[in-house]
């Protein structure tokens, strides 16, 4: 569970939908609904959180460090301010909307069918991204495409908090957090990959705060840590390494074999619950 | 002028959401909670952030010496 979380938490497949999914259709013996779950998913989720920032250490130095900067002076200078500024802005819709529907909404389509359906949904929606940004740079030459992308420091305020309220989609379990994320700064004008480094970063703060704020239940008991511990490593190194692949994949690659994943294995998932396999 | 009530109006939404916060990390505030007792230390967060960034905003508003 660990290697799959932490892998398919930054992948634009939906981790929420996969840890749904595939401890039923592999006949797992934990259920969700068991008190030590909720500790093990934050244990993860701090292995990933970790994982991003370490992959990107020396951005966050230099976005913290933009932050206040700019906060006191109340002006941006340089690129750094700008990005850490954008990342607030992206962040506020994302905990809101987390903060007063996240329970709610996951409650209410915690089911394997509804994660298939979802997943299938994630798919079309990767596929569209795509298809959008194809037509908007349908007929331009290379070159004009190049002068059109933006790196993720320059875009603008408005595109940065839709992206970050795409975010909020990705409670429905089978919605990819990172895939609504990266499809937003598509569509903002980023490149692949500078939407998937927006994306990343974007995540890092969320992940993070959500995980620490449910370390208390690490200490209730019957849970057992060195386990869980060993886990969060595993997800850490499984997302350090899916961030790397992703970040040079998204170079030249784009999300279209990932909507096709996502349609096939819904598909797929569907029936086999269906017919109980 | 008009810079100067925007600041102001900024930091007053933060020093509300400071307040907002404080109530709900020491659970005198249940609204839009799934529990009706104890803390709700993610609301209590949240709210701390929502007034960072209004203090942030207020510091972009005001006017600024040349």
């Amino acid at each position: 569970m660990g290697l799959l979380q932490g892998a398919s938490e930054l992948f634009p497949i939906s981790s929420l939908g996969h840890a749904v999914l595939v401890p039923s259709l592999l006949h797992w013996s934990f259920k969700q609904s068991d008190p030590s779950f909720v500790p093990f998913l934050v244990l993860l989720h701090l292995g990933t959180a970790t994982a991003l920032l370490v992959l990107y250490r020396d951005q966050w130095v230099a976005i913290v460090r933009g932050f206040f900067t700019a906060a006191i002076r109340g002006t941006m200078k340089t690129d750094s301010e700008r990005l850490a500024m954008l990342l607030l802005v992206g962040t506020i819709p994302a905990a809101v909307l987390g903060v007063f529907l996240e329970t709610r909404i996951k409650t209410l389509f915690a089911s394997p069918y509804v994660a298939a359906g979802f997943l299938v949904a994630n798919g079309f929606l990767m596929l569209g991204f795509e298809a959008l940004r194809r037509r908007r740079e349908r007929g331009a030459s290379r070159a004009e495409q190049e002068s059109h992308f933006a790196d993720a420091e320059r875009i603008s305020f408005r595109a940065a908090a839709l992206v970050g309220a795409c975010q909020a989609l990705a409670f429905l379990p089978g919605i990819s957090r990172s895939g609504v994320t990266i499809g937003g700064g598509l569509l903002a004008g980023l490149r692949h990959q500078e939407a998937a480094r927006f994306s990343f970063l974007l995540a890092t703060p969320v992940i993070l705060g959500a995980g620490i704020l449910e370390i208390p239940q690490l200490f209730t008991g019957g849970v057992p840590l060195g386990e869980y511990v060993l886990s969060a490593v595993l997800s850490g190194i499984a997302a350090y390494a899916s961030a790397r692949f992703l970040l040079r994949y998204f170079r030249s690659g784009r999300l279209d074999p990932y909507g096709l994943y996502c349609i096939g294995a819904g598909l797929i998932s569907l029936a086999l619950l269906h017919f109980g396999l | 002028m008009k810079s100067n009530s925007v600041t102001v109006g900024l930091g007053v939404l933060g020093a509300v959401f400071i307040i907002v916060a404080v109530l709900y990390a020491v659970g005198v505030l249940q609204i839009f909670t799934s529990t009706t007792s104890g803390p709700h230390y993610k609301h209590a967060v949240l709210f701390a952030v929502l007034a960072v960034a209004s203090f942030v905003a207020a510091s972009f508003a005001r006017p600024k010496t040349a």
